[in-house]
């Protein structure tokens, strides 16, 4: 008696202990991205390093609607103007001049290095004079008083040149001033924020300050209404999906376990008990994960629940065993080395999830391997102790026995089964695997519809299409940018590409830099040149000293580069087409409307330029995630490998791997089938749900074929794997109800083949040797 | 019957005594309508040319001598303006509410603006068209005018209300008699002016 009380103090102690650093230590993420891999090619790395913190991760998208084209457009102008205000973004794009007064001023004083219109003709006689007569007419035109100020300093044009590059290629339709969709019913804004897309904290605040400055427009009119969209706007809706799923998810799953347990055996004790073993592995996997790699993300957490439908199997044995003859210390141990060979497998199953180096998974498999053990352990040592030595479960129906003899004889069915989902996987019109990264986004179908309307009025690239360009050092990546410069121009001016986006436009590398200033000629000659170049023209005497005195300056100029613009809203675009990574730098060239695909790959491929690659993200993001599953599958058929050989050794006998293995085998081909007939493509996901598909099939023929004397024995053996069977169903048919895809998928999967697992086990168990007995 | 006979007969006479006085106030010369800044406007709408030619004459602290351009202002209702310089080079702005057609020969340009982006542009454009298309209560919105002289030789004197406004233009100073425009003289802030000239030259 004192050792039992001494077992339960030790676990509740234990318990608390648990919980207690569950509440203090562990650190719970929903971001998507924490889920993805690492990558394991350069590309594939720069891909994920874009997808988390580059510029298309930070892109808002943002819409006006609801009134009239004026009204519109003056709340467009005054939206931007407080956008800016609050420092979230590095760019607010409404069609409205955007640079601040502090990087034109760094642009102007730069601007003899920056323009590519400086060549050394540039301050010749003629060149002056040319660029002296444009000026006059400048003058006359009823532009003067904007450009005037800078004729002194800049009678060759060379900063409106740098101007004219910031202000980029041709945006949307204007009107006003501000974008505005073709039909002029929306004004269009582009948001870039400070934070990543995927920081949804962040995001949370960021989307709230944009709410709150567009109610306090002041005169906007009640009917304009404010439309969001972007990475960002989606990463906060997925954690809240994420958060408010994983709650009524494991709540309902939690409330049908414990009624399905009631049910079934009628005693509040019961579920008590079974509650030790449950929430100990839930428990230990949490700190597992969370020590492990440093948070629990949400998905592992919704995962975790569906333990609960696979831990209660441990428990069930347990009772469905404990009769009045036998105590429960003593049927744990009879029937301990099957339940062993059972978690033996599971875990072997899931520890393969751990080397498929997709966090997500491996977050999910160390999971379930630490909880599964913690629980079977509890089961052996903690759960029999503390049953009360007069507890005796209800009997169960004896007409059990009789039903699976009945159920054998439809064996015929499994390989009719089989063959059917074989038949429906060759002619299905639904693709088998699913290799759109996209498909894996909770976002809703509404939401990506708004997403892709607004990207088509802004004509904002949906960066897709990118040039890569790397080198060791920035200045090779920039040298080798303004090779490709002219080349991108030439496709431009074709109809390959409709536009891009070239560090090469903003910055030039240091070696045009000091070609440039080398070509900067001495004050005495290029005074000689300009009064020649000035005479008979009406320009004011002494007027140009300020463009002379420039020139001189720039002669000495630092070279400019990425730094030179830090914290501005021109370092911060610099920052986000010029990246360094592990020593490696590298540009990124979005590019818009790319018209072939192909054609584009075939034509950078032929330019032989060193570094420069195209890279097709959707496509590439693609054949990540294919790696990914192709991995898993591998990895799933080694597993599924060392399971037999596990068992074969555990069991002391190959035949008896027949019934065992075939019925689980027959389940993953019909899984496959139904899911695909229900119009799914099989994802990552899946694949990997296959091996909890596995590890409950091998429990459910583990004890349909366990050896055992009496027929009571066999109708509690039965009933037992009916209830463990049932309670696994329904807390994976509540995942399959969720709206997180991976969350659905790894339900939907289980939930049938647990089914199935157990329809074929029973129909292929081996009864005549239980018969004889 | 309700009405006798005499009663009848007074009816008539009254309504022929009315009859002859309007037309007798018709035919009476109207007295002068007083001359205001409502009476410029509406007068400047009703004689406005089609097209006039013009000189226009740019003086700034950058130059020593002014740069002259000739060319012609067009409009063509409701509210398409039309500045079209023809020496010393061609060059052509066509407003059309918002938006701006600017072409350039010379520097072989050919785009559409929008007056929002170019501020100083869009004060001058105001004001020029609400003066000419009879928008007296739209010009004095944006503008404190000032109309001086008499009907047959007035100067009408625009300055902007508000900073944002008065950071880019002086004043805009209107010169002429009865409806037609003789001169127009802008001011900047700067010191720089304009003066364009209306020429009174037969236009094709």
């Amino acid at each position: 008696m004192s050792r039992r009380f001494g077992v339960m103090g030790l676990w509740a102690l234990a318990m608390v202990c648990g919980l207690w650093l569950v509440a203090v230590q562990v650190s719970v993420h929903s971001e998507l991205a924490d889920l993805l891999p690492e990558g394991t090619t350069a590309t594939q790395r720069l891909l994920l390093t874009q997808v988390r913190t580059g510029v298309a991760g930070r892109l808002m998208l943002l819409a006006i609607e609801g009134g009239d084209p004026d009204e519109l457009a003056q709340a467009s102008r005054e939206f931007g103007t407080r956008l800016r205000a609050t420092g979230h973004f590095t760019v607010i794009g409404n069609g409205v001049q955007a640079l601040s007064k502090q990087d034109q001023e760094l642009l102007f004083r730069s601007r003899y290095l920056l323009s590519r219109q400086m060549a050394p003709e540039a301050f010749s006689v003629e060149s002056l004079r040319h660029a002296l007569e444009q000026r006059l007419d400048d003058l006359r035109s009823p532009l003067a008083s904007m450009i005037k100020e800078t004729i002194p300093g800049d009678p060759t044009g060379a900063f409106l040149g740098i101007l004219k590059d910031w202000a980029g290629q041709e945006g949307p339709a204007k009107h006003r001033g501000v974008w505005m969709s073709k039909d002029h019913s929306k004004a269009l804004l582009i948001a870039e924020t400070r934070a990543t897309g995927f920081d949804a904290d962040a995001q949370t605040t960021i989307q709230r300050d944009i709410r709150e400055t567009f109610e306090d427009l002041p005169d906007r009119p009640d009917s304009l209404r404010l439309l969001m969209s972007g990475p960002g706007v989606f990463a906060v809706e997925i954690k809240q999906t994420i958060e408010a799923e994983i709650w009524w998810l494991s709540t309902a799953a939690s409330t049908l376990v414990v009624l399905l347990l009631y049910a079934s055996y009628r005693s509040v004790t019961l579920v008590l008990l079974s509650v030790i073993p449950l929430s100990t592995g839930i428990v230990a996997g949490i700190l597992a994960v969370n020590s492990w790699f440093g948070f629990i993300h949400g998905i592992t957490l919704g995962f975790g629940i569906t333990l609960l439908g696979v831990v209660d199997d441990y428990p069930i044995h347990l009772f469905s065993h404990v009769h009045v003859r036998g105590s429960a210390p003593a049927v744990i141990r009879a029937i301990w080395p099957t339940m062993r060979l059972g978690v033996l497998t599971t875990v072997i199953g899931f520890s393969s999830l751990l080397l498929s180096g997709f966090p997500a998974l491996a977050q999910l498999g160390l999971f379930a391997v630490v909880g599964l053990i913690a629980a079977a352990l509890v089961t052996r040592y903690v759960l029999p102790v503390c049953v009360p030595p007069a507890f005796v479960p209800r009997e169960v129906p004896q007409a059990i026995v009789p039903s699976l003899r009945r159920l054998t004889r439809a064996k015929w069915l499994v390989p009719g089964a089989v063959v059917l989902a074989t038949f429906t996987l060759l002619w299905s019109d639904t693709p088998l695997w699913q290799t759109d990264l996209g498909s894996l986004s909770p976002v809703s179908e509404a939401r990506k519809h708004l997403d892709q309307q607004l990207r088509q009025d802004l004509g904002a690239p949906d960066v897709r299409d990118l040039l890569v360009i790397e080198g060791p050092t920035a200045e090779d990546v920039l040298q080798r940018g303004e090779t490709v410069m002219p080349r991108l121009e030439q496709l431009r001016a074709g109809d390959l590409v409709a536009g891009y986006d070239l560090i090469s436009s903003y910055l030039p590398s240091h070696r045009s830099q000091q070609a440039r200033q080398q070509a900067l000629p001495e004050r005495s000659v290029l005074e000689h040149n300009l009064r020649i170049a000035l005479s008979g023209l009406p320009f004011a005497p002494g007027l140009f000293t300020p463009f002379l005195d420039s020139i001189d300056v720039a002669r000495t100029q630092a070279m400019i580069d990425r730094d030179t613009f830090k914290s501005t809203a021109v370092g911060m675009k610099l920052a986000s087409l010029l990246i360094e990574q592990q020593g490696q730098w590298s540009a990124v060239v979005p590019l818009r409307g790319v018209a072939d695909r192909r054609r584009l790959g075939d034509t950078v491929a032929e330019w032989h330029a060193p570094g420069v690659a195209y890279v097709d993200l959707k496509e590439e993001s693609n054949r990540l995630m294919t790696a990914y599953r192709d991995r898993t599958l591998a990895i799933v058929a080694w597993g599924l490998l060392v399971i037999a050989v596990v068992l074969a050794v555990g069991l002391k006998s190959i035949s008896v791997l027949r019934p065992v293995l075939l019925p689980m085998l027959s389940a993953l081909v019909v899984v496959a089938a139904v899911v695909n007939a229900a119009g799914e493509s099989l994802s990552l996901f899946h694949v990997a749900t296959f091996l909890l598909v596995i590890g409950l099939g091998l429990d459910y023929a583990l004890f349909f074929n366990r050896p055992e004397g009496t027929g009571e024995e066999r109708a509690r053996t039965l009933y037992g794997l009916l209830v463990c069977s049932a309670t696994t169903i329904l807390v994976f048919g509540v995942l399959a109800c969720s709206t997180i895809p991976v969350l659905h998928a790894i339900g939907m999967t289980a939930a049938i083949g647990s089914f199935c697992c157990l329809l074929f086990a029973g129909m292929m168990a081996d009864e005549e040797a239980h018969a004889d007995a | 019957m309700i009405f006798g006979r005499p009663l009848r007969k007074s009816i008539i006479g009254i309504s022929f005594l009315l009859l002859l006085g309007s037309v007798a106030l018709a035919a009476v010369e109207a007295p002068p309508a007083p001359w205001t800044v409502d009476a410029l406007v509406a007068l400047l709408k009703e004689q406005r040319e089609p097209s006039m030619a013009f000189e226009e004459a740019t003086y700034s602290s950058l130059l020593t001598e002014p740069l002259k351009v000739r060319g012609l202002l067009r409009f063509t209702p409701p509210a398409t303006m039309e500045k079209a310089i023809t020496e010393p080079f061609r060059e052509r702005y066509v407003i059309e509410g918002d938006r701006v057609l600017f072409e350039s020969e010379r520097k072989g340009i050919k785009q559409t603006i929008s007056l929002e982006d170019y501020p100083p542009l869009r004060s001058f454009v105001d004001a020029f068209r609400a003066s000419f298309t009879g928008d007296a209560v739209q010009l004095q919105k944006v503008y404190a005018v000032t109309l001086e002289g008499t009907r047959r030789q007035w100067t009408f004197l625009l300055r902007p209300r508000e900073a944002a406004g008065q950071s880019m233009v002086d004043y805009i100073l209107f010169a002429g008699s009865e409806g037609r425009v003789a001169t127009i003289a802008i001011r900047l802030p700067d010191g720089d002016r304009s003066v364009m000239t209306v020429l009174r030259e037969p236009t094709r």
